[in-house]
């Protein structure tokens, strides 16, 4: 299967970073094609803008910077975000990939007659979620998980009609141990190879 | 009071800048000391940078730009966010100034490891919103912008502040009269902030 590993945090040697290489260690172990998209490495502007928007109901978005990203949404049957949750949601550098790239004309299209949204990337048919969240998992349910449900629901609806998901967090990482990690680095591994 | 408006929309013929207008205008009517801070227009970079990472959990003093948007943030005695929902978040403008702004000794502090919200200088937030889905769906999708307002806002701003929450939902099939009957919900929330 093809997969799409988004991945996003500005501080090359993070956790992150080291989840990164495991999920794509593990997808390639299994005989996964992988493909990497690393947001702050590329210098992503994740700033929707006038022009952009101004013509977001009529046509694919034109900026050149876009089509490596947009070939890959047409190329990917699985997407792998991995990021690190800030204020319970994505990091803006990620928040800004999904408003610029998932537009219409690429992601789905919108009947004129105001019928239901019809899907672009009906060949995703697997979503999957690594992330860190600072607060403790009580906190990230009492705030309703904006971030997951941002992807998990959100982007998930646009893609295939029961697309497979996954979903693994190490919350309280503020109070993280290097044992905790390394008890997370593997449940990654476990998770990702059943993706 | 002073209020600190977060507006993040790109196109100054939009809907939206009608709502952002309405609201800078009304607040000032109301005798309100207006901050009105256009993301867009002031092209704010939402991009945490590897430097701003390193130094979150330090205490550093934040750069000259961030620092001044700190300042913003603590001079306001109430914030009114202004924006459209995109692909059930935030804008990522918008998201970015949480991301960068919200910083530890802003808005909240590290106790042992424990966020404790301490933005206490809000004690009024509203938000004003437009989507291009329906309510329906988003409720399916467990609105997740509508839940960053009325929970994580209201759980970091000084406690037993209000809090609410004024949406346009199906905007792809809007119309004049729609429109304007959210334009007067917004109004009169303004009138009475």
């Amino acid at each position: 299967m093809r997969v799409l590993v988004v991945y996003c945090h500005p501080v090359p040697d993070s956790f992150c970073a080291a989840l990164r290489d495991v999920a794509i260690g593990t997808l390639t172990a299994q005989g996964w094609d992988v493909r990497l998209v690393d947001l702050y490495a590329d210098g992503f502007d994740p700033v929707l803008g006038t022009d952009e928007r101004r013509h977001y109901h009529d046509r694919a978005p034109a900026d050149p910077a876009l089509a490596t990203h947009i070939g890959n949404l047409k190329w990917a049957e699985a997407i792998l975000f991995v990021y690190p949750t800030w204020w319970y949601g994505l990091p803006a550098m990620l928040k800004g990939w999904l408003d610029r790239v998932w537009a219409t004309d690429v992601a789905f299209k919108l009947p004129a007659d105001g019928g239901r949204i019809v899907s672009l990337v009906p060949h995703i048919t697997r979503i999957g979620v690594v992330t860190t969240c600072g607060a403790p998992w009580w906190m990230s349910m009492l705030m309703g998980q904006p971030g997951r449900k941002t992807i998990l629901r959100g982007i998930r609806a646009l893609c295939a009609r029961r697309s497979r998901t996954l979903y693994v967090a190490h919350y309280d990482m503020d109070r993280s141990t290097p044992q905790s990690r390394a008890a997370f680095l593997k449940k990654v591994r476990r998770k990702v190879a059943r993706f | 009071m002073n209020v600190l408006v977060l507006y993040a929309h790109p196109v100054e013929t939009s809907f939206h800048a009608a709502l952002h207008r309405l609201i800078v205008e009304r607040l000032s009517a109301a005798g309100h000391i207006v901050d009105d801070c256009d993301l867009y227009a002031e092209d704010f970079d939402p991009r945490m940078s590897r430097a701003e990472r390193l130094a979150y959990h330090d205490g550093h003093t934040p750069s000259e730009e961030i620092g001044r948007y700190v300042e913003r943030l603590r001079r306001a005695e109430a914030l009114v966010l202004a924006f459209p929902v995109w692909n059930f978040g935030y804008p990522a403008i918008l998201k970015g100034f949480f991301d960068r702004v919200f910083l530890p000794g802003v808005s909240f502090t590290m106790i042992d490891g424990e966020a404790v919200p301490s933005l206490h200088n809000i004690r009024k937030v509203a938000a004003i919103s437009t989507y291009g889905g329906s309510r329906l769906r988003a409720f399916l999708m467990g609105d997740p912008p509508r839940k960053l307002v009325t929970r994580l806002l209201r759980a970091t701003v000084k406690p037993g502040a209000q809090v609410s929450y004024l949406a346009h939902y199906s905007m792809n099939l809007s119309t004049e009269e729609s429109r304007k009957s959210f334009k007067a919900r917004v109004a009169a929330k303004m009138d009475r902030f």
